[in-house]
């Protein structure tokens, strides 16, 4: 019967979910976690089956046989308190008893933890409500207002993974205690508790990143049950089976903004394959918290987003201060109100569960707001107030975006001049941002309140007589909408969008300081350039990135024009005079890591004791192995030295005169194709107290042809050619450049902006001030065009040139050369780790090919389109020497008579066929040695392929 | 037809302008390529043909500003090309002196070895490359081809007593502290003008109290286009003499040349013409060898 109820209650989901996308019809309708109600740890608390497979009968809790009826109608009522709309009715398990509640302990027995008396009335009254819901959704739509993102963080996903293996740790133990019981033994707490469960686990889920199943469909589910009310139901519909897990990978330490930004990304974790376009699109809700620029191309478009400057992902507070305020302020509970009194009054929810009515929600909301801004209750719980639908939902749970806005109140701001003077001098005053927020200047809106807000772009909007609308905030700076990687672009505004993507990504390249303290520590790849210097234009956001103080690039002085034609196609032309002078010179660091490991031969399995070690030395001389600081040393030296014990062979024991091989040689190279100096050794212990050593290598990488470079605008390029000074052109200062970039590379890219910071750093340049790139700025290209005019320059910073092979004026054309400085990045594409040739070399071990790569000296591909156009040139020797000559050529000696591989030996000159009986009629054949293997394969198979010569 | 131009031996006004100025457009100059063909003004009755006399009659050189550093001074009479030549050689192809061989006997500061060598041969270094040979490949070094220097340095605390103090002896490695050591007779040589580098304010690394500096740092003679260290000047450049109306004068060379110190800038000019009359000597040479046949030359 109670099974029957849920039948029905799961069919009029899964309706539900039928009607929103009917009535949506294409309208951008995505929402999964409307109500971050869901609580997972309610939700986990009460089990973890979900609607579904309840009602498919999946999961079976006792049997049903030789149960009394009486146990089963409570076991019933207990699947009903627990798993249907488990977030409504009951509290969270920390919580503990509410006052009121102790009265009905006793009317009703003992509660299962957490779960709240009247629970049944209220989720009565929640089902009533869906329904309500859904027929207002039938008969009236109303269009939907888009959705909110509800990141889970790592640190809610850590919590879940350790309750995970918390409660596999307690079954464990109950099962051990069980199993005691049963057999009579003695119980013992130390063997019970298996203490390497948790952090195994742990470990393994970092490792790894395990996928924790289940936990995204609670969200799903929770957004079918908030169904009509702000936020649309999610039609991101894969998120029911897509599951939220742990990703945890090496955190990027390539420019300091990379590591920044790695730390602020966000995954959605849906197929990459699919078609749908609709999650890839940025929506409106995004306006602040996600990044419009920043996301990568390709397979994850969109998929892969980057958290805005200013965004904030709530960490959660508990909902009783917000419950018993509201009981306080005069809310109804639905245990005690006429269901006829509803209509007419605003109905009250907190974390997505039905608490009550209200009849003055306009004073609720005013205190409620007044106590938020005044921190007495905590700044991140959001008030949404639907006038339209009269309710009032709070929330106050994990894992909402959240951004600060300025407080406005009769459209001027709360922020006044003395907190900016305040502010300004910090420690004489002692105020700072938490100050603002607790005195209600400033506060944390997320997007489900951002809808029910008026905010202004800037300040000017206030200040015009603009009564058109009521402003109850403003944005603090509409910059701040951009993330990480995009707030370093200078005038991202003035470029075509794509290009300032191009940037994001390629910032993430770039060389510069990553960290401070780079040679301290001993990561895999490093790149530092020896002399970065912070961009000329700047923007605001610049400061708290910390891009001054550990900067990617460097002012070069570019000139845009056509000079030999060797920056054609998107490459540069370099001065090697500048190069000369330190212009890109980087560092390049690779550590090589090594431990001694323990080697089991097959007779000693088993304790720490057995086992041999390896070790570090050098087989023929008697040191240590490792290379010491300072040597050069280049492609294929031994830098780590370390011999292996070889387990002696049975034959060999017997024999005990007998010399054998003790050790073999498991040392460690430099990579072939490096070379540089030993930076540093590092020889220490690892946990298990082995001998473990880190090796840095170093090598100066001098810009030279083919190594890439970009500048902030998504305009990339590789060094065509590199002239020194007196070739490259120069203007009536004597000034010649240091990147001649081809004009060809603006028009079709739209990239104003990479002009406008040029000529902006151009002024920057005289005055000898930062110039100020901050994107919604209102600087203009006229305002700096004058300034530089008033330097005496010309004011669209073009100069005439000479040429510096003839020393005769640029003419026409080629004249009028716009030149300035710009930033540019070194990009770590260089052609040293790319050049690779080959003509002989190692092979793979199962078809003799050619190997692939080139870190292992692997030949270069000939595939089918090549193959396909030697075919067509009709050159099939070529094509021979190429496939078959060059690859796996393989000789074997076929039987004449049965057409079957012959044996043959070579030294002594026999050959025969044993089937055919056949010691003459042989002949030698030439095949690639794949196809040996495939007849091989075959006649493993009992199929016989014959070559018949 | 009357063609008064014709009498008098003169161009037109407006091929005289040509002839002799640059103009200049709203978007770019134009005219900027000399009519060099001797014939060129041969209708008009006017000889285009080089002559020395003419050449050494009409070049004038005036020197308009004159210091340590830099000179400026007007050349008049010559083409494009000469000018351009004078430019492209004192760039790269007078000799100077610069350190190219570090030996590095410790190195505890942050400042990487490469990093630290490559700073030390960006210095500029007051001594007279024509005093010097340049060393051809595996020749002995002697005092006549490398000029050495020391560098021995370590930070400390200032204050022993209080190691909080933040006060630090030698964490800042200039030029100066590069000792020059002479050898052979060098001492002998230079002792009118000591060998030292030209700024004793350049910043080579910064220490920190513990870490030291010992190196021996030897400098040679070459040219700018092996290595821009090797190049003596800061920048050679030109501009044409402008004219109030949209034109420059064609043979009229505003040149200022910026030494590194290493040479006073008028004694880089005359370096740059010495050269430049080597240069056309070796080519006079060559072509010469070239007719006569006598090979070898030719192959150079």
């Amino acid at each position: 019967m109670a099974r029957n109820n849920y039948q029905d209650f799961v069919e009029l989901n899964v309706s539900t979910c039928g009607a929103t996308d009917a009535n949506c019809g294409g309208s951008p309708c995505h929402s999964y976690a409307s109500d971050a109600s869901l609580r997972d740890v309610q939700f986990e608390h009460s089990g973890r089956a979900t609607y579904g497979d309840l009602a498919r009968g999946k999961r079976k809790r006792g049997s049903t046989q030789g149960v009394s009826k009486d146990k089963r109608i409570e076991y019933a009522k207990q699947i009903l308190q627990r798993e249907m709309l488990p977030h409504v009715g009951s509290q969270p398990c920390c919580s503990g008893v509410t006052p009121h509640s102790r009265s009905t302990i006793k009317r009703h027995g003992p509660t299962p933890l957490g779960i709240q008396p009247y629970c049944e009335t209220k989720k009565a009254y929640f089902v009533g409500y869906i329904v309500h819901k859904l027929l207002i959704l039938r008969f009236a739509p109303r269009p939907p207002l888009g959705h909110t993102c509800a990141p889970a963080a790592a640190g809610p996903l850590l919590g879940q993974l350790f309750r995970q293996l918390f409660r596999k740790l307690s079954k464990d133990v109950q099962k051990y205690g069980q199993k005691c019981i049963d057999k009579g033994q003695d119980f013992s707490p130390v063997a019970a508790v298996q203490h390497k469960t948790i952090s195994n686990g742990l470990k393994y889920a970092l490792a790894t990143g395990t996928h924790l199943a289940s936990r995204r469909a609670g969200r799903a589910h929770g957004s079918a049950l908030t169904l009509g009310s702000t936020t649309e139901i999610g039609n991101w519909g894969q998120q029911k089976s897509a599951p939220g897990s742990i990703r945890a990978g090496v955190l990027n330490r390539l420019t300091f903004a990379s590591t920044l930004s790695h730390l602020r990304r966000l995954n959605t974790p849906i197929g990459r394959e699919g078609k749908l376009a609709k999650p890839r699109q940025l929506h409106n809700t995004h306006w602040g918290m996600v990044c419009p620029a920043e996301t990568p191309e390709g397979q994850a478009v969109g998929l892969v987003k980057n958290l805005s400057l200013m965004a904030y992902i709530s960490v959660g507070s508990a909902p009783e201060p917000i419950l018993e305020f509201l009981e306080e302020w005069a809310t109804e509970n639905l245990e005690e109100i006429q269901p006829s009194a509803i209509p007419a009054a605003t109905k009250v929810f907190v974390n997505g569960a039905w608490v009550g009515i209200h009849h003055q929600p306009d004073q609720l909301v005013k205190t409620l707001r007044a106590m938020r801004r005044g921190v007495d209750i905590s700044a991140e719980v959001s008030i949404v107030r639907d006038i339209q639908a009269r309710e009032l939902r709070l929330f106050s749970d994990a894992g909402r975006c959240c951004r600060p806005i300025l407080i406005v109140e009769d459209q001027s701001l709360l922020l006044k001049k003395e907190h900016i003077d305040k502010l300004r001098d910090k420690e004489v005053s002692r105020f700072n941002w938490s100050d603002c927020i607790a005195n209600g200047l400033i506060e944390y809106i997320d997007t489900e309140e951002e809808e029910t807000v008026m905010i202004a772009m800037n300040l000017s909007d206030l200040r015009a007589d603009n009564r058109m609308y009521r402003y109850t905030h403003c944005e603090i700076h509409p910059s701040m909408i951009l993330g990480i990687c995009a707030s370093i672009i200078p005038f991202p505004d003035h470029n075509q969008s794509p290009r300032n993507t191009y940037q994001s990504a390629m910032g993430k390249q770039a060389m510069g300081v990553y960290i401070t303290n780079y040679q301290l520590r001993m990561d895999t790849m490093a790149n530092v350039l020896y002399y970065p210097q912070k961009p000329l234009g700047i923007t605001r956001s610049m400061s708290y990135l910390h891009f001054r103080e550990l900067p990617a690039g460097i002012n070069a002085t570019v000139a845009i024009m056509c000079y030999s034609g060797y920056n054609q196609e998107d490459s540069v032309i370099f001065s090697q005079s500048s190069i000369d002078r330190g212009f890109f010179r980087s560092v390049f660091y690779r550590c090589y890591r090594d431990e001694e490991r323990k080697v089991y031969f097959s007779g000693d399995r088993g304790g720490p004791e057995s086992g041999r070690s390896e070790k570090f030395e050098r087989p023929s001389r008697e040191t240590d192995g490792l290379v010491p600081p300072g040597v050069r040393v280049s492609g294929d030296d031994i830098i780590i030295g370390k011999t292996a014990p070889v387990e002696p062979r049975a034959e060999e024991l017997q024999d005990a005169g007998a010399a054998r091989y003790e050790k073999r040689d498991a040392s460690t190279p430099l990579r072939s194709s490096e070379a540089g100096y030993v930076d540093q050794v590092l020889l220490t212990t690892n946990q298990e107290g082995r001998k473990f050593v880190k090796v840095r290598i170093r090598s100066v990488r001098v810009p030279q042809i083919g190594d890439k470079f970009a500048s902030r605008h998504g305009q990339k390029g590789t060094i065509g050619i590199t002239y020194r000074q007196e070739d490259m052109p120069f203007n009536c200062e004597g000034i010649t450049p240091d990147i001649i970039v081809n004009p060809h590379a603006i028009p079709s890219r739209m990239t104003i902006g990479h002009l406008v910071e040029c000529l902006l750093s151009k002024v920057s340049s005289l005055t000898g001030d930062e110039g100020d790139a901050t994107p919604f700025a209102s600087v203009t290209v006229d305002d700096i065009s004058k300034l530089l005019q008033n330097f005496g320059y010309q004011k669209r910073g073009f100069e005439v040139m000479y040429n510096g092979h003839t020393g005769r004026r640029l003419e026409r054309l080629e004249s009028s050369i716009f030149l300035g400085p710009t930033y540019y990045q070194r990009l770590k594409h260089m052609v040293d780790d790319k050049i690779h040739s080959r003509a002989r070399g190692p092979v793979t071990l199962l078809t003799r090919q050619p190997m692939e790569g080139r870190a292992r000296d692997g030949g270069l591909r000939f595939g089918e389109m090549e193959r396909d156009c030697m075919i067509s040139h009709g050159v099939a020797s070529i094509m021979k020497e190429r496939l078959f000559e060059c690859s796996d050529r393989f000789r074997v000696h076929v039987c004449d008579i049965c057409g079957m591989v012959a044996i043959a030996n070579l030294n002594k000159g026999t050959f025969e066929c044993r089937g055919c009986r056949n010691k003459t009629r042989i002949s030698q054949v030439f095949m690639p040695y794949a196809c040996k293997l495939l007849f091989q394969e075959l006649m493993a198979m009992q199929i016989a392929p014959r070559m018949m010569v | 037809m009357p063609l008064p131009h014709v009498s008098d031996g003169t161009l037109p006004a407006h091929v005289e302008e040509q002839r002799t100025r640059v103009s200049i457009h709203e978007d770019a100059p134009r005219m900027t390529a000399t009519v060099e063909a001797a014939g060129a003004y041969f209708a008009s009755g006017v000889d285009n043909s080089f002559s020395m006399e003419r050449f050494r009659r009409d070049l004038r050189i005036e020197v308009q500003q004159l210091d340590e550093e830099e000179i400026v001074f007007d050349v008049i009479g010559i083409d494009a090309a000469i000018a351009n030549a004078f430019r492209r050689i004192l760039l790269s192809e007078v000799p100077a002196m610069a350190i190219d061989k570090v030996f590095i006997l410790n190195n505890t500061s942050m400042t990487e070895d490469e990093v630290l060598a490559h700073r030390l041969g960006l210095i500029p270094i007051r001594a007279d490359p024509r005093l010097f040979r340049e060393r051809v490949g595996d020749e002995d070094p002697d005092e006549h081809h490398v000029i050495a220097f020391r560098l021995e340095i370590k930070c400390t605390r200032g204050n022993k007593d209080d190691p909080g103090s933040s006060e630090m002896v030698n964490s800042r490695v200039l030029s100066s502290h590069l000792q020059w050591i002479p050898q052979g007779d060098q001492e002998e040589r230079f002792r009118e003008r000591e060998i030292k580098p030209v700024h004793d304010d350049i910043l080579i690394a910064k220490l920190r109290p513990g870490q030291e500096i010992v190196l021996e740092a030897w400098c040679e003679k070459g040219i700018g286009k092996t290595h821009s260290k090797w190049s003596p000047v800061a920048t050679a450049s030109y501009r044409l003499l402008p004219e109030i109306r949209c034109s420059r004068v064609r043979d009229h060379f505003i040149f200022s040349v910026e030494s590194t110190g290493i040479l006073p800038p008028e004694e880089l000019f005359c370096e740059a013409a010495k050269v430049l009359m080597q240069k056309a000597a070796d080519l006079a040479q060559l072509l010469k060898d070239a007719v006569l046949g006598q090979g070898g030359g030719a192959d150079e």
